[in-house]
């Protein structure tokens, strides 16, 4: 699965509150919980109204760190971003991120990816290439497991087809 | 094998080594007053009416919005009170407390247990052997429907602690100072066992205030080895047998740290990350608005005791507010029959009905913008009590202490 699109740069430890304020949780439509992406970042307000379809996220270390709250991931992919790429996933968010089906992506050094830079991904090879740059970088994907749940439309569709 | 080791070969009914992907029966399946309406709407958005694994493994807890501040609210608690009713799982409604302190008074966690919740601190269940996962609402939805979810098993850190704590010191200020050393993305992806002699001289309360930390190092779960007291509190409450558990003495860590407590002295993670943690000298004398002794970190009894026995005969500085929330109707019992309860009221402080508390936005008592509160609880992010709050953390003492003289304050000064 190919997508493309602008770069947005987050930083290191970008926790669940900063994707998505304490605030907002007794929200429970997904349409709404989008309009409040990355609403607690230090640039929220700017990805909010710039964010195009197929925009991707490349942040630091340990992003999705804080609280279970599954509304990150599920606003993050209503907003319309394609993939988000990190050097590291906190554990609650990586699994939120499969099981909803939101792509993910982990790159060992995410320096040389600028924000405003087009990218062109592979999701199931990891390749990505850079557009504005003209390199390319290989990413890790998930395991097999992991893919098997995505591509299953997630883990309550995945459960659904196993005994 | 270490213990998680043992835990997920159990559950997945073959031998499994860190790294492996597996599928882990579960033991119980919790969700709370938030996140649980969510869970009930993805369940039925999937799976209909038809019945969840087990209605006796599945419970839910109320312990943020307690009592509804709102519509929005009460509407989301009835929602799960009628999902309740319809499926006859367990129900602890605004009368209780803390969900997974809940679970412990009602017997519903042991060790081996395997347990998934939709709080992000259910791993400080590793305080009595069980191993907790906090999760999204999907992870819950398909636990409830299934009995079982998908695990990567983790590599183990080794914590091993000795020595014995200094007067006004004690295991927060221990915790803090783990957290700063191993920081807040230190141990992602990894499960921590502490040992040494100084955790086995622990209490619960204090095992619970060890393995709830865990979750700010990015741990999937500490562990630590039940001793007969705590093995004696399961027992009386259990529903079912128990066993004991302990890793193996050839058991594989990935790092080992070890720690000495003699020459701690009291520590505060300052704004707005949790290890970024100090010596409570360094910061002393910064004014404080707001104080909160509670939470599923120091909400127990034995938590409350060390702050009221640094506020008996003393007042709650004039200007600052005191908050003291008790994590679970027993606790608020035990501090009404010791005399705890009217320490705090006679010193000035607020003692609200149990629950979460000023843990999130959206309790009473969230801060104005520039305003500091010294917490007893385990996050300090930005945000996490309102846009602009300053939000240090520390043990109970320092929270008394900082109550009476309107400042951060070193307990052992006053």
């Amino acid at each position: 699965m190919i997508v493309k699109g602008r770069l947005w740069r987050f930083g290191d430890d970008i926790d669940t509150d900063q994707i998505y304020p304490g605030k907002y949780l007794p929200l429970t439509d997904k349409v709404e919980m989008a309009r409040h992406a990355m609403e607690g970042t230090d640039r929220g307000e700017e990805f909010i109204d710039n964010v195009s379809s197929g925009d991707i996220i490349v942040a630091g270390k340990n992003f999705g760190c804080g609280s279970s709250r599954e509304h990150a991931p599920v606003a993050i992919k209503g907003i319309g971003v394609a993939v988000v790429i990190a050097e590291s996933f906190a554990r609650i968010f990586h699994r939120n991120c499969v099981n909803t089906g939101l792509p993910i992506l982990m790159l060992e050094h995410t320096k040389s990816l600028v924000d405003g830079d087009e990218l062109e991904i592979d999701i199931s090879t990891g390749l990505i290439k850079n557009q504005t740059r003209g390199t390319h970088i290989q990413a890790r994907t998930l395991s097999a497991l992991e893919l098997d749940i995505m591509q299953a439309g997630g883990l309550l569709e995945y459960l659904k087809r196993t005994e | 094998m270490t213990i998680i080791e043992k835990i997920f070969s159990r559950a997945a009914g073959r031998d499994v080594k860190p790294g492996d992907y597996i599928w882990a029966k579960l033991n119980l399946v919790a969700m709370r007053d938030f996140g649980g309406p969510n869970v009930i709407q993805e369940y039925e958005q999937s799976y209909g009416t038809q019945s969840v694994f087990d209605p006796d493994r599945v419970a839910i807890t109320f312990d943020l919005h307690i009592p509804a501040r709102n519509e929005k609210v009460a509407t989301n608690q009835k929602i799960l009170r009628d999902f309740a009713r319809r499926q006859g799982t367990r129900l602890f409604d605004v009368n209780t407390g803390i969900g997974q302190h809940i679970l412990l008074e009602n017997g519903l966690v042991k060790p081996w247990d395997v347990i998934v919740g939709t709080d992000s601190h259910m791993n400080l269940l590793g305080a009595v052997g069980a191993a907790g996962f906090g999760m999204g609402t999907t992870d819950i939805a398909g636990a409830m429907y299934k009995g079982k979810l998908w695990f990567q098993v983790p590599e183990t850190i080794k914590i091993e602690i000795s020595g014995e704590f200094a007067e006004h010191v004690g295991v927060k200020d221990l915790i803090l100072t783990i957290v700063k050393e191993i920081t807040t993305s230190g141990a992602l992806n990894k499960a921590i066992e502490f040992s040494g002699e100084t955790v086995v001289h622990m209490g619960l309360s204090e095992r619970i205030t060890m393995a709830s930390l865990v979750t700010e190092m990015s741990g999937d779960v500490g562990f630590i080895v039940p001793d007969e007291r705590v093995l004696d509190f399961i027992k009386k409450r259990a529903k079912e047998p128990l066993e004991k558990i302990s890793a193996d003495e050839d058991a594989k860590y990935s790092k080992v740290y070890r720690f000495s407590v003699g020459q701690l002295v009291p520590q505060i993670s300052c704004p707005h990350a949790p290890d970024n943690v100090k010596d409570v000298a360094e910061v002393s004398g910064v004014k404080v608005d707001q104080v909160f002794i509670g939470s599923c970190t120091n909400g127990r009894h034995e938590d409350l005791l060390v702050a009221a026995e640094i506020l008996k005969g003393r007042k709650v500085k004039e200007g600052l507010r005191l908050i003291v929330v008790p994590a679970t109707m027993e606790v608020a019992r035990e501090a009404i029959q010791s005399g705890v309860h009217e320490i705090f009221l006679a010193s000035g402080a607020v003692v609200t009905n149990p629950g979460c508390a000023l843990c999130t936005t959206g309790h009473p008592g969230i801060l104005a913008p520039g305003e500091t509160l010294v917490s007893t609880s385990n996050r300090n992010f930005i945000g996490k009590l309102g846009r602009g709050a300053n939000v240090y953390l520390a043990s109970p003492a320092t929270a008394a202490a900082t109550a009476v003289t309107g400042q951060i304050t070193d307990p052992r000064s006053l």
